[in-house]
């Protein structure tokens, strides 16, 4: 980090090559279109080179650097905002509504589930049906971890509006991946459960990925 | 007889799953004991986790499946546009200088420009002749240029005419009526 301070780019690119596929994520977990995502991270990287001498490392380099490709995002969704439905629920929060958070499990092991093509499909699919901000808090929290305070300083909103728009984008979540919990295809089934139809399941996919979902037990 | 605990609500729940209790330790115990005795809200808190674990993980496998190729190419366009980091007060005003350097030159040469258009348009030194003793200046027209002319009559060989000063809300106006003595009809 101080090497690339002084200028040496040899320091500056040993940090490009250590985190530039995890701002990538970021930034197309956020922006959902890979060139945009691109063109977000390079952005982000010359932005981070250019102010390096106020960088005072009082946060690792790649708080920093998230910051700046979370808000080069974000001023992007603004740029470029696409018709999308607004969500009504935004700063609503039915806590005992008819609409909770489903004790469902997709699966006992996420990293297992996420080797099947069908359900990486669906996920895409459902981050894409998100709205823009819902979209925003799930990824700043589940790729990175923030907390609340920290997303409403990003998002310029408050806590209170950062827990809602992550409880129904979670919600949603779920929702929108339910069926392949209570209806998965024959085809899926057999991938999961070792039957050896699918062509995704790996060879050494010895143990089933799940028999029936653990949250199934629900009365 | 004890009262039964209540339910944690979903919002509880999530707040538990993210470690974000608002009211601190406490109520991250109350929650923790209550989960003890509540399967579905057990199970709501393990589908969070694994709601997050999913997204995580699919999000880090889509940025793994990009090409090393594309973040090479984004590399050499980023090396392109680097500057060299500087720290000096005079490197610093000489990096300032060299992006706004065409911004300077045009500014200064219109601000040059405008100067020299205000020396020559400004009005002409005042002449000495015209101040008085005071300093306060004197008018130097003709007398007969003070007032407005005021016509009384008019001469006008082979007719008649009449002249009528009006003084009104518009100020002056001076109407002239001529009538020739022989009018031809056709002519």
């Amino acid at each position: 980090m101080l090497g690339a301070q002084r200028g040496d780019r040899d320091a500056f690119k040993t940090l490009f090559e250590r985190y530039h596929r995890r701002a990538y994520a970021l930034a197309f977990g956020v922006l959902r279109h890979p060139d945009d995502a691109m063109d977000v991270v390079q952005d982000a990287f010359i932005k981070a080179h250019k102010y390096l001498d106020k960088f005072e490392g009082n946060s690792s380099f790649y708080t920093w650097l998230y910051r700046i490709v979370m808000n080069l995002a974000i001023d992007h969704l603004r740029k470029h905002r696409r018709a999308k439905p607004v969500e009504l629920d935004e700063t609503r929060i039915d806590n005992d509504g008819d609409d909770p958070l489903l004790p469902r499990i997709l699966g006992g092991n996420p990293g297992r589930a996420l080797v099947d093509k069908q359900i990486r499909g669906r996920i895409d699919q459902a981050l894409d049906e998100l709205s823009e901000n819902h979209r925003a808090v799930l990824v700043m929290r589940e790729l990175e971890g923030l907390s609340y305070e920290d997303m409403a300083q990003a998002m310029s909103c408050s806590k209170g509006t950062i827990m809602s728009r992550l409880f129904h984008a979670r919600r949603n979540m779920q929702k929108r991946l339910l069926d392949l919990v209570d209806n998965p295809s024959a085809e899926l089934v057999a991938d999961l459960t070792g039957g050896g139809t699918g062509d995704d399941a790996p060879a050494n996919d010895e143990a089933p990925v799940r028999s029936a979902p653990a949250a199934r037990s629900r009365p | 007889m004890s009262q039964p605990p209540r339910a944690s609500s979903d919002l509880e729940l999530m707040e538990h799953a993210d470690g974000e209790h608002a009211d601190g330790e406490r109520a991250r115990a109350d929650v923790a004991a209550r989960l003890e005795g509540d399967p579905d809200a057990r199970a709501k808190v393990e589908a969070i986790r694994q709601m997050g674990e999913l997204v995580r993980g699919h999000l880090e496998l889509a940025a793994d499946a990009v090409h090393d190729a594309k973040f090479a190419a984004m590399w050499r366009r980023i090396d392109d546009q680097l500057e060299a980091p500087t720290t000096g007060l005079w490197s610093r005003m000489a990096r300032w200088f060299d992006r706004y350097r065409s911004h300077v030159i045009t500014g200064a040469v219109s601000a040059g420009a405008v100067a020299a258009l205000a020396l020559i348009l400004r009005p002409s030194a005042p002449d000495m002749g015209t101040q008085g003793r005071g300093g306060a200046a004197i008018d130097v027209r003709p007398v007969a240029l003070r007032a407005t002319p005021e016509i009384d009559a008019l001469d006008t060989p082979g007719g008649t005419s009449t002249v009528i000063n009006l003084d009104d809300e518009d100020g002056h106006t001076t109407v002239i009526w001529v009538t020739p003595a022989d009018t031809v009809e056709g002519i």
